[in-house]
């Protein structure tokens, strides 16, 4: 290697390249293209002159592309500052005669470069697309791809910039999945509200569409909207290229500036508690927080599992005041929901905020529970409190069910608080009463099925990191998948095709049972909760496996 | 104090990961009371023992008890006898001191009423009094130390096995550590230690076990130790003029050959010394003083070098470099190798 290259791209790049994690992710991507492709493959010697049949698979290749670059990219650029401060070797790096500017280019080269690869793994699918005809190369092909690589540059510098943040690897991980999260699918929700750009509200609600690469990719893909009526308007290609570009530049360059000795600059809390506080700091605490986070806490008593008090104490948002604010947010969010769709602020009938509160719940579920559940086993791994464990007398069921429970209790909480929007909708429609129990009973079993999933997936990994990704990406696919299957319903998938991977978790069954557009016609119940009960059972099962192997003397 | 009836035990413990064996038929046996120092480099051996005794690891083959309870198939019992306290911390995020010992406190079982006075109990042991409100994760390696002591004292074990914890202490936490560590032993623990810092182990250990390659070396008091392992001593022979270095070399070098024994001598002239191992006892080394005298040197001092735990390790450890180290007999009746 030349001395010219930067030492740190050599080792960024080639560090990730010689994982087998990284070298199975890239072999399955080209596998899955290839066969996502060929499935799709016209097996007539007919040929399409409309090239409608080179749009479907189009379609099918790009979203899984999209999927991919979104579960994918994030992974390496989250973890890559905080692992070298806590392993002690940016300290070194920023000591040696490198500047910020080429540990940070090396740091973000390492992690497009790969990008780079999982892009040219899809090359031989894009150019089967090409080959069927009906894609135009500039405005069709060349325009996703050039889409995909600035979704890439902005993933890579906002996990390098949240990277530079947090403490650890995992907070890493959920903290940029998140973000992405919601710049992809939550930047959807206000303009859904208020259509039509009118409006100071409505202006801003489209702008703040156009930070989500969805609009852009769905007029690539030649669909104008999401499914649901009123939705899409301009998908803003200028709009989105310009505030990518300009956030990534952003996010560059804070991370940029705070590569340096400032980033180890951390005070020690100090500990301060509330019972040592005068009356009345006391008194005005109580009365701000309702339960105080800084006032010292009884033991933990008999009747409750101690492995369950400590998951919720040892979480920074675990932490009462902090599920308070939360239901109540979900209390509010849910309320507002109902009351829109009362006031007849929009046009949207009881069915699509139904459908819109369901999704909004599936959402919360899916971005919490992966970040409260794929560290149960590893995290504990990973702090050393795992051997603490298993010299106490507790049983692995009880850990197992501590665990569990902390989070089954949390999801809970979340979905009790949107039981006052359910029930205004019931004023609403009172023939809507049985509807709304069958919904109730599927968002229970979709949060016992991402529990289920979560707990087992990332009780398979030794590190939290590695826990976090593999569980966001495996539980976002399971959502993700079966949505864009449906989405592509009528063409290129059939009615039963969609009706069976609607099966995959309980959201789609939801979802119909609301009679949210584009869902009505899917009959999914009771076969859906079947499915989500068996699948759970055995998540479980290999969960609970897993933590009594864990225990065990070896 | 210890009396008659062993409390810890192991009887040809044997732990091997496919061909590589990490512990190679060990048998030492602990009383009540005792303060064990187990002794080994990196790799030796120490805490494979010590996983096996808190019964985290399945021996290949032998036997282990402690107060009697077999370690591999009566865990729930270990669990309550011993206290382990692991060199890695395994702190929890976002929780304070206190909370940290409630925790550990209801997982032993303990009720809430006795838990709470415990925890102020333990903290008082360790000398962390102060950080019961502290965060656990914003702790300094000293300050983990004291409140991982307090942890492993919360359910009162009989016997507390401590994985290096003078590792990484400045040296007043040092001091207190083994103030600690004795303050223990005064209560009744029996306590096995491991430690790099082998001044601080030989100040407060009643027996020493050394490790090599997962086989015991050496097992017994110090004393013993020091009368197995180092059968040759050295000498220094403080001369008054730097011209004296020389020709005194040549004296013990002949003397020696005279005597039939093997010496090793070297002169440091800048320091006007001769320095020589040799294996003989006083009875036998007290003539070369006389012959020197006699020969008409000026002999400033004529002294043992005193030998140390670290010695003795040195010599154990660098007969294990290269091959198997000689074999040495262990110091007491109860070990065996």
């Amino acid at each position: 290697m030349s001395s010219a290259f930067n030492p740190v791209v050599q080792r960024e790049f080639f560090g990730i390249v010689r994982s087998p994690k990284a070298f199975a992710t890239l072999l399955a991507l080209t596998i899955t293209f290839s066969i996502a492709v060929l499935m799709r493959w016209p097996t007539d010697a007919t040929v399409d002159l409309s090239g409608v049949q080179s749009i479907q698979v189009f379609r099918v290749f790009g979203y899984g592309l999209l999927a991919g670059v979104v579960f994918l990219v994030p992974a390496f650029p989250a973890t890559s500052i905080v692992n070298e401060k806590n392993a002690g070797t940016l300290a070194l790096l920023l000591n040696s005669p490198l500047s910020p500017l080429s540990i940070y280019f090396g740091k973000l080269a390492g992690v497009l470069l790969f990008a780079l690869l999982v892009l040219l793994a899809s090359l031989p699918g894009a150019a089967a697309c090409y080959a069927m005809g009906g894609i135009d190369l500039k405005s069709g092909l060349g325009l996703f791809y050039f889409v995909l690589l600035l979704l890439v540059f902005q993933y890579a510098t906002l996990g390098m910039l949240i990277s530079s943040y947090v403490q650890s690897t995992d907070a890493g991980v959920r903290l940029t999945y998140s973000v992405i999260f919601a710049l992809f699918f939550l930047t959807l929700i206000p303009d859904a509200f208020f259509p039509g750009g009118s409006g100071v509200m409505g202006t801003v609600a489209q702008w703040v569409r156009y930070l989500s690469p969805v609009p852009v990719v769905m007029q690539i893909m030649g669909q104008g909207g999401l499914g649901s009526k009123g939705l899409i308007t301009s998908p803003g290609n200028m709009q989105f290229i310009l505030f990518t570009l300009i956030s990534s530049l952003v996010f560059a360059a804070v991370t940029i500036s705070r590569l340096n000795y400032r980033i180890f600059d951390q005070s020690r809390a100090q500990g301060v508690i509330t019972d040592d506080r005068g009356l009345v700091a006391r008194l005005l605490r109580r009365f701000l927080f309702i339960v105080d986070p800084q006032r010292r806490k009884p033991g933990i008593p008999w009747y409750l599992n101690p492995v369950m008090v400590k998951e919720f104490r040892c979480r920074r948002f675990g932490r009462s005041q902090w599920l308070f604010r939360l239901v109540a947010l979900c209390a509010v969010v849910s309320m507002v929901l109902t009351f829109a769709a009362a006031t007849s602020v929009t046009s949207w009938g009881t069915e699509t905020i139904g459908g819109l509160m369901v999704i909004l719940q599936v959402i919360l579920i899916v971005v919490m529970t992966p970040s409260l559940t794929s560290g149960l086993i590893s995290g504990e791994r990973d702090g050393g409190g795992w051997e603490l464990l298993r010299l106490t007398p507790l049983s692995s069921l009880k850990i197992v069910r501590g665990k569990l429970l902390s989070v089954l209790w949390t999801l809970l909480l979340v979905l009790m608080a949107t039981l006052p929007g359910y029930l205004v909708m019931i004023y609403i429609q009172p023939q809507m009463w049985y509807q709304v129990n069958l919904v109730l009973v599927c968002l229970a079993w979709t949060v016992v099925y991402t529990v289920a999933v979560s707990a087992a997936v990332g009780s398979l990994f030794r590190t939290t990191a590695v826990a976090t990704t593999v569980t966001y990406v495996v539980v976002m696919s399971l959502f993700v998948i079966p949505l864009l299957v449906w989405l592509g319903r009528g063409a290129p998938f059939g009615f039963e095709m969609v009706q069976r991977v609607l099966l995959i978790n309980p959201v789609g069954a939801a979802l119909s049972v609301i009679e949210t557009p584009g869902f009505e016609q899917y009959n999914l119940l009771p076969a859906a909760w079947y499915v989500a009960g068996g699948f759970s059972a055995l998540m479980f099962l290999v969960f609970g496996f897993k933590v009594w192997r864990l225990t065990r003397p070896v | 104090m210890t009396d008659q009836q062993p409390i810890i035990e192991t009887v040809d413990l044997t732990k091997r990961y496919d061909e590589f064996t990490a512990l190679d038929s060990l048998s030492i046996t602990v009383h009540s009371g005792q303060i064990l120092g187990f002794i080994g480099p990196n790799g030796a051996g120490k805490t494979t023992t010590i996983r096996i005794l808190v019964g985290l690891l399945k021996p290949t083959s032998g036997t282990a008890r402690i107060a009697g309870a077999d370690c591999l198939t009566e865990s729930r019992k270990i669990k309550r006898l011993v206290g382990y306290m692991p060199d890695d911390f395994g702190k929890y995020n976002n929780m304070r001191v206190g909370e940290y010992l409630d925790f550990f406190g209801a997982a032993y079982g303990i009720g809430r009423r006795k838990r709470i006075v415990r925890i102020d109990e333990v903290l008082e042991i360790a000398g962390a009094t102060y950080m019961k409100d502290l965060f656990v994760d914003a702790l300094s390696r000293g300050m983990q130390q004291r409140v991982a002591i307090a942890r492993t004292l919360m359910h009162d074990p009989q016997v507390m096995i401590l994985d290096e914890p003078a590792n990484g202490l400045d040296p007043q936490a040092r001091i207190d550590m083994r103030t600690m560590l004795l303050r223990l032993a005064e209560m009744g623990k029996t306590l096995i230690v491991t430690s790099h810092i082998l001044p601080e182990l030989a100040r407060v250990c009643d027996i020493v076990a050394m490790i090599t390659k997962g086989r015991l070396r050496a097992f017994g008091t110090l004393d013993e130790i020091m009368r197995d392992i180092q059968q040759r001593r050295t000498f220094e022979i403080q001369l008054v003029d730097h011209d004296q270095v020389d020709r005194v070399v040549a004296l013990v070098e002949t003397w020696s050959r005279e005597m039939n024994h093997e010496s090793e001598v070297t002169g440091a002239t800048t320091e006007t010394m001769v320095r020589f191992t040799t294996g003989l006892n006083d009875r036998e080394i007290t003539p070369l003083l006389t012959h020197l005298v006699g020969s008409g040197e000026a002999i400033a001092q004529f002294r043992e070098v005193p030998t140390d735990l670290e010695d003795a390790f040195l010599s154990v450890a660098s007969g294990s470099h290269g091959g198997d180290p000689p074999q040495t007999q262990p110091a007491t009746q109860e070990a065996t190798s």
